[in-house]
């Protein structure tokens, strides 16, 4: 678990720079292995009277299975969730907390504050950053805006599940137990759940599809498939593109001071 | 019967073959000798209303209906002689010439017409007085337009569509008129099961309960489109054969089908008292708690009717809507932009050689430290 990575690699002449421990992209593949098998098995039956819904459904094991895969998922999800909560507490512990133990500045207010500087924690210069997108889309600037090690687009990626579960998750729980649950709570509740997990699913499978895919897959320097999620590291022209600011302490730490790389954009060096 | 009509348009070639080959009465009830005219495809006219009146008979769907053992002059009485004038609407309440073996009388469909006129579907109100719309209100053959059997076999345990050879040979053994053991087959096991699937079912609701100025008139929901709208609608759709259709709720458990009451009749399966009652039958969700009824089934996100479904449709929609179209702009513009990355209308103040803006990252990290 605690497998030290290298901060940079070198594979056929070029740079590689870590991103995920395997441990995260074990993870990953678990989220997306359920969170795909969910929708296969969900969204035919959102959609029950479009021609595709009936074929589809028939193939993930109609109205009889279907539902026991789709339970199967979910479970999975949710333990996956549970799993990455741990998990980051975990890390938050072993990074953050014992390191202000040994500088003997451990107090709740301190511990409090250090939630702040996890890597996934969305802070001022995200702000910043976006509007500096907006500004460099609409061409007020030519100067693309330079991340830290998890852009805003990145966090935003990870906060989606990470808050779509909680409503999803308990939602499909309820309407999977709906007969024990109406022993404690009113029927109500089911129309409540109903809502939130067809329409919070659509929200994340449209999501996914659109944003998502587009970040890793459809973006013309990543088409067909980025490949940072089954390696872990990232080459140093996306690097500059999507992690300047990370890409140039990565340099720096390492003594590659020298051969910081000019930011660019689309293939062009921007001008500074 | 124009369904009925384009499904065996297919059969035309070779029910002529089989009309010439045979031409002499093809089902035991045509003792008139009917068919030798009704089996014309073309045999209609236009009637004083003015209305295409199609009188073919297409036999093969007679014989595997209900109906197949009665004789023609069983319903259309007043048909004397051949050829016949226009004939009287049949009145299924009449006494028909089948006898009804469990008390040796004649059968009839009264006591169901009489079922059927106390419910919400009747047309007369508890006073006896009309109601409104008088022609809104069903008859038998709005419903039952052509209910074809779907009998039921059982083996080892597994129910499976169709008639059982094995328990058609046990009946035949004592009754060895086959077409009656037959008949007697279907007539139970089809009751065994629904006689349609639970979407032919629906459907028959639908041709009125969907129509916009027949709900209209009567100041009713959409309640096709809202079941639809449920799991258990969506599972219809599917085709699933275990999904409750209308008549599961509306009915209560072991009452005569026909007997759908108002939510407002104090003994309606869907009075506010009984839905839980309805919902927690053996075969559906029998495990329930007595709150279960509180889930509402045809909710039509009316504001007023139903404010937190409306609210939170409104929500998720706006949720939806901000996220999608917030990163779609994005992603368009970013596509855009790589056409021209390093326009810009408002140039930055010269920036200091990147090597500076290094440096600058260098020492606030040292700060930092």
């Amino acid at each position: 678990m605690s497998k030290k990575y290298e901060a940079i690699i070198y594979k056929d002449g070029e740079r590689y720079f870590h991103r995920f421990s395997a441990h995260q992209r074990v993870q990953h593949v678990v989220l997306f292995t359920s969170v795909i098998t969910l929708a296969l098995t969900g969204f035919p039956l959102r959609h029950a009277e479009e021609s595709w819904a009936k074929p589809l459904y028939n193939f993930m094991g109609g109205p009889d299975i279907a539902p026991l895969i789709h339970r199967a998922a979910g479970t999975v999800l949710l333990g996956l969730f549970v799993y990455h909560t741990i998990y980051w507490i975990s890390l938050f512990y072993k990074n953050h907390l014992l390191k202000l133990k040994q500088e003997n500045r451990l107090t709740v207010k301190n511990a409090f504050l250090e939630i702040f500087n996890l890597e996934m924690m969305p802070n001022k210069k995200d702000l910043y950053d976006i509007i500096h997108l907006w500004k460099y889309l609409l061409y007020f600037t030519n100067r693309p805006p330079r991340h830290e090690r998890m852009s805003w687009r990145e966090k935003f990626d990870y906060f989606a599940p990470y808050w779509g579960i909680p409503i999803l998750g308990p939602a499909g729980v309820a309407l999977w137990w709906r007969d024990e649950l109406s022993h404690y709570v009113p029927g109500i509740v089911l129309n409540a759940a109903y809502i939130m997990h067809t329409d919070e699913a659509l929200l994340a499978v449209l999501f996914l599809f659109f944003v998502h895919w587009y970040n890793v897959h459809y973006a013309p320097e990543k088409f067909p498939a980025a490949t940072v999620w089954l390696t872990g590291y990232l080459n140093e022209h996306d690097m500059i593109h999507e992690h300047y600011n990370e890409y140039i302490r990565v340099m720096i730490e390492n003594g590659l001071e020298h051969e910081i790389k000019p930011q660019n954009f689309a293939g062009k060096d921007y001008e500074w | 019967m124009k369904c009925c009509f384009q499904i065996h348009l297919k059969h035309h070639l070779l029910s002529i073959i089989i009309g010439i080959l045979f031409s002499s009465p093809v089902y035991s009830g045509d003792e008139l000798n009917c068919v030798l005219c009704h089996k014309h495809r073309g045999l209609s006219r236009i009637d004083e209303n003015g209305k295409f009146r199609l009188f073919y008979i297409n036999q093969e769907l007679f014989e595997s209906g209900p109906h197949r053992r009665n004789k023609c002059k069983d319903c259309h009485t007043d048909i004397d002689r051949i050829p016949h004038k226009a004939a009287n609407k049949v009145d299924c309440t009449q006494e028909c010439h089948i006898v009804e073996p469990s008390g040796q009388k004649k059968f009839s469909h009264k006591s169901v017409a009489k079922t059927l006129a106390s419910s919400v579907h009747g047309k007369l109100d508890k006073d006896g007085l009309p109601k409104e719309h008088q022609e809104d209100y069903p008859n038998c053959k709005n419903c039952h337009d052509q209910p074809l059997y779907r009998p039921l076999s059982a083996f080892k345990g597994n129910l499976i569509p169709g008639v059982s050879a094995r328990a058609m040979g046990r009946c035949k053994s004592c009754h060895k008129n086959g077409d009656f053991a037959e008949d007697f087959y279907d007539h139970v096991t089809t009751r065994l099961h629904k006689t349609r699937f639970a979407k032919e079912t629906v459907q028959v609701c639908a041709k009125c309960h969907q129509n916009k100025e027949f709900r209209e008139r009567h100041k009713l929901d959409d309640v096709i489109t809202t079941y639809k709208e449920t799991f258990h609608g969506k599972l219809m759709i599917l085709g699933s054969e275990k999904t409750p259709d209308c008549l599961d709720c509306h009915i209560v458990a072991g009452e005569n089908s026909h007997l759908i009451e108002s939510k407002d009749v104090l003994t309606s399966a869907v009075h506010k008292n009984n839905v839980s009652t309805t919902c927690r039958t053996s075969e559906c969700h029998e495990n329930a708690g007595p709150m279960l009824a509180g889930f509402q089934t045809h909710v039509t996100y009316d504001r007023e009717k139903y404010p937190l479904q409306f609210y939170m449709l409104v929500f998720f929609k706006a949720l939806m809507a901000l996220v999608l179209y917030f990163f779609l702009a994005l992603i368009f513009l970013e596509l855009l932009r790589r056409l021209f990355p390093s326009f810009t209308f408002i140039k930055e103040k010269k920036h200091e050689d990147y090597h500076e803006y290094v440096k600058l990252i260098k020492d606030k990290d040292q700060h930092n430290q």
